[in-house]
């Protein structure tokens, strides 16, 4: 097990908010490509390498597009490199596209590392807190989905068998599915009378309903949440108060390297690695403890 | 005083004409282990949900039901909830949430229980139902059996002293509904609770129950234990449709006019036989079904879902012969409904020859496959109803074949007789009861004039009166010279009625024989009356046969 998923989901939440919040907020190409860097490596810790491999062959093209579409619509930007139908192309352009796309492609990859790490029972648990009835009707709607999925195959078959439609041609097509749907609707109808007794069977409509959950915030839990809080909040002020901040239009604005702004860059690459260092120096440790053992 | 009373407690649905219930008169006491048995429609569910408050259908009820002297309507709702625990049949249905602690955790949390109580709870009832390895598990992963059992886990969690159970095994397949009965029996003698359970199959649990209540039209029939149910059945009435569903060694008992105690399972009626009728009568004669001409046939074939899973059907060859009614058994997961999904055409074979009336599949273009050739009723009949009454859907369907509304008025009218089913017409098919939906479904596929039938369980959840039924239909279909083949787990149906049997494992059919020899050559995976009966008759695998060799042994004495 990864060590991102033992943590509380507090912690977890946390930290992904703040990381993408960041590396929404600043277009400085150092911010973003520390983001990317660490987006990507936090991701293939979580996933595996070879899941990584598959969905950079996806992705790596999909940046370049990105990056090529904007110098090809956007003439901006006082370096001209060369024209293209008589228009200009500039250098400007072509970063700025880059680094645009560089940011998209890392909150992505955080998106990923996100839904890896925050599976639905923990969304659940920490927003069930604020609406207890909305975490129950969450937890329900996603037991019902591969419920349905499944039901869905199951009708689509048995009416394929029966012979009705030849599943040739749109129409057909369509009006088939439509009647799947129609009798799905009915099933699930049916259903979910069952569903409801077995409910009001275990009490549920009682007064002082409770809300259960597996997961326990330990010590280390807290301080870990304090100190992302902490970075996460100061990289952030940081950010806002363009300590950090760069324009790639009419011209790259210097990337200065003062001490206010290596602190920052510091802060934000730290934080940024900080699940990777995390989940290295626990694959270390067990090492250490397995080499003991 | 007795934990529940039932006192001449009659029931009529809201807007109903007909009793649901009446005049009930029942005492169960702490630590009962009542099983509740008749047709589907005798009353059985209406009168386990008004024993829960929370599940009291509408209608207008006389008489009462007392909990430890409190009229059942009275009960503290919560007293209700957590003492009271009910079971229902489908588990599919019954689970609420998406993972398996929740749904453990979700009564608990319905009476406001504390996380580390819910926590203690739910560890204790993971460590008796052996359950903890699901514990993070999502409830979509689990077979149907464990969903089931994980059903009941999260009844109990909540301690009650009566547990409900309304057919829980009826969607299970044999081995899920024997370890799901186990745990009944279980709950009962280590911790006392009492269960009140209606069944249908009864071989497995009818021997488990300390009262044995016999339901027929809305009223108690019977209500005795075990033992003397089958005397009184026996001494009352013979043809009692009942008896019917009734465990091999009591049938067999009261139709060789036994005395004495009433055997209940296997072993008591192998010893009944070693010292009643062990004679020089060992064999039955039966008549074997002459071959004709092959009506489907696959030779080696090989069929995966994806590239890298592993084959399900692993060379598989059959031959289906025209008019015949070939079961194909094994064990759950085994393939069983893949193989039947490559015969019905849903899926294609990657390697070997599949051929239907001697032409490959492929040269079936379009719906020409199931125009007239192929049909399958799936394994829950509901999928296949799409209007809002019987005739309606009946219609629709016949209108795919014929243009002519005149014409599919009487094709419509020609199935239902056959079937007998006029008189649902005006029902909504999902207000019918499980055969009945069963013999609706099948109208439907008979108006596509197939020739070869395929049937996925077609047995499942039914009560051994509708089996009945559904035996005769086949058997009407066969002279009609319909090709019917079917998986199913039943081997008690399968013994009565196929004409072959063969045994699929390890994506194989392993063994194929006609039914009589099929079965009296299996040792395990065979019928309890075959294996009843054995050594004493060597070929007697259904409860008829026991019964002829009984009476010639008897006879020789």
């Amino acid at each position: 097990m990864k060590y991102f998923d033992r943590l509380h989901p507090a912690v977890a939440f946390v930290y992904f908010a703040l990381m993408i919040a960041i590396s929404m907020l600043t277009t400085n190409p150092v911010v973003i490509a520390v983001s990317y860097l660490s987006s990507i490596v936090f991701c293939g810790m979580l996933i595996g390498g070879r899941q990584l491999m598959v969905s950079l062959a996806y992705n790596l093209p999909l940046l370049i597009l990105l990056s090529a579409t904007n110098p090809i619509f956007v003439h901006k930007g006082e370096t001209i490199l060369f024209f293209l139908n008589d228009n200009p192309v500039t250098k400007e352009a072509i970063l700025y596209g880059v680094f645009a796309s560089m940011m998209i492609m890392s909150v992505f990859y955080w998106f990923k590392c996100y839904s890896t790490v925050m599976t639905s029972d923990k969304f659940i648990y920490l927003f069930g807190r604020i609406i207890p009835k909305l975490s129950l009707v969450l937890s329900m709607s996603i037991a019902f989905i591969p419920k349905l999925k499944r039901k869905y195959k199951e009708i689509d078959e048995a009416q394929k068998a029966l012979g009705i439609y030849s599943g040739k041609g749109m129409v057909d097509k369509i009006r088939s599915k439509f009647r799947v749907l129609s009798i799905l609707l009915t099933n699930s109808l049916e259903s979910s009378i069952d569903t409801a007794d077995s409910m009001r069977a275990r009490g549920y409509g009682l007064k002082g309903r409770s809300s259960y959950a597996i997961y326990k915030m330990t010590a280390s839990d807290k301080i870990l949440c304090a100190l992302f809080i902490l970075v996460g909040t100061a990289s952030i002020v940081l950010i806002v108060l363009g300590t950090v901040d760069f324009n790639f239009y009419p011209t790259l604005s210097p990337i200065s390297l003062q001490a206010l702004q290596i602190v920052a860059y510091a802060i934000i690459t730290a934080f940024a690695f900080a699940p990777t260092i995390l989940e290295v120096k626990e694959n270390v440790l067990w090492r250490c403890l397995k080499s003991k053992i | 005083m007795a934990l529940l009373e039932i006192k001449n407690l009659s029931f009529t649905y809201q807007g109903a004409s007909n009793k649901a219930l009446r005049d009930i008169n029942l005492e169960i006491n702490q630590g009962d282990f009542v099983l509740f048995c008749g047709e589907s429609g005798c009353g059985k569910t209406t009168l386990l949900k008004l024993l829960k408050k929370q599940l009291r259908p509408n209608g207008s009820l006389q008489g009462q039901i007392t909990y430890n002297g409190t009229n059942i309507e009275n009960l503290d709702e919560k007293q209700s909830v957590c003492e009271i625990g009910y079971v229902m049949q489908n588990p599919e249905n019954q689970t609420v949430t998406d993972k398996v602690w929740h749904e453990l955790a979700f009564g608990l949390e319905s009476l406001g229980e504390k996380t580390a109580v819910i926590r203690r709870k739910v560890a204790e009832i993971c460590g008796f139902f052996g359950i903890g390895s699901w514990y993070h598990k999502r409830t979509c992963e689990l077979s149907g059996g464990q969903k089931q059992l994980l059903s009941l886990a999260s009844v109990m969690v909540m301690n009650p002293s009566v547990l409900i159970l309304d057919e829980p095994t009826a969607q299970l397949d044999p081995i899920a509904a024997s370890e799901f009965l186990q745990s009944l029996r279980k709950i009962n003698q280590e911790l006392g609770v009492t269960i009140i359970i209606a069944e249908h199959r009864l071989e497995e649990v009818f021997p488990m129950a300390s009262k044995v209540v016999l339901m027929d039209k809305a009223q108690v029939f019977l209500c005795d234990t075990p033992r003397n149910i089958g005397q009184r059945l026996a001494n009352d009435d013979m043809s009692h449709k009942m008896s019917l569903a009734l465990p091999t060694a009591v049938r067999v008992f009261y139709k060789t006019q036994g005395t004495g105690q009433t055997p209940l399972t296997v072993n008591e009626g192998k010893q009944y036989i070693a010292s009643n009728f062990a004679g020089s009568n060992t064999t039955c004669s039966f008549e074997k079904a002459s071959r004709q001409e092959v009506a489907l046939q696959i030779s080696e074939g090989y069929f995966r879902y994806e590239r890298d899973l592993p084959d399900v059907l692993n060379g598989v060859d059959i031959e289906v012969y025209k008019n015949e009614f070939l079961c194909i058994l094994g064990a759950n997961g085994a393939g069983k409904t893949t193989l039947l999904r490559v015969l019905s055409g849903l899926k294609r074979l990657y390697k070997g020859k599949y051929r239907l009336w001697g032409k490959k599949i492929k040269d079936y273009n379009g719906n020409s496959l199931y125009r007239g050739n192929i049909a399958c009723l799936p394994q829950n009949p509901q999928n296949l109803f799409v209007k809002s009454t019987v005739y309606d859907d009946l219609m629709e369907t016949a209108k795919v074949v014929n243009a002519n509304v005149e014409q599919c008025k009487s094709m419509v009218e020609e199935v239902a007789q056959k079937l007998d089913i006029a008189h649902l017409y005006q029902s909504h098919p999902y207000d019918l009861s499980g055969g009945e939906q069963q013999k609706a479904a099948l109208a439907k596929i008979l108006l596509m004039k197939p020739s070869i039938i395929l049937l996925d369980e077609a047995t499942k959840g039914l009560d051994a009166y509708s089996k009945q039924t559904f035996a005769q239909v086949v058997d009407a279909l066969k002279k009609d010279g319909k090709t019917i083949v079917m998986v199913t787990h039943d081997v008690e149906f399968a013994a009565e009625h196929a004409d072959r049997c063969a045994m699929f494992f390890d994506g194989q059919i392993v063994s194929c024989d006609n039914r009589v020899d099929f079965f009296a050559t299996n040792r395990y995976y065979t019928t309890a009356t075959a294996r009843m009966t054995r050594p004493y008759f060597t070929n007697a695998v259904t409860v008829d046969m026991a019964v002829e060799l009984c009476n010639l042994n008897k006879g020789a004495k």
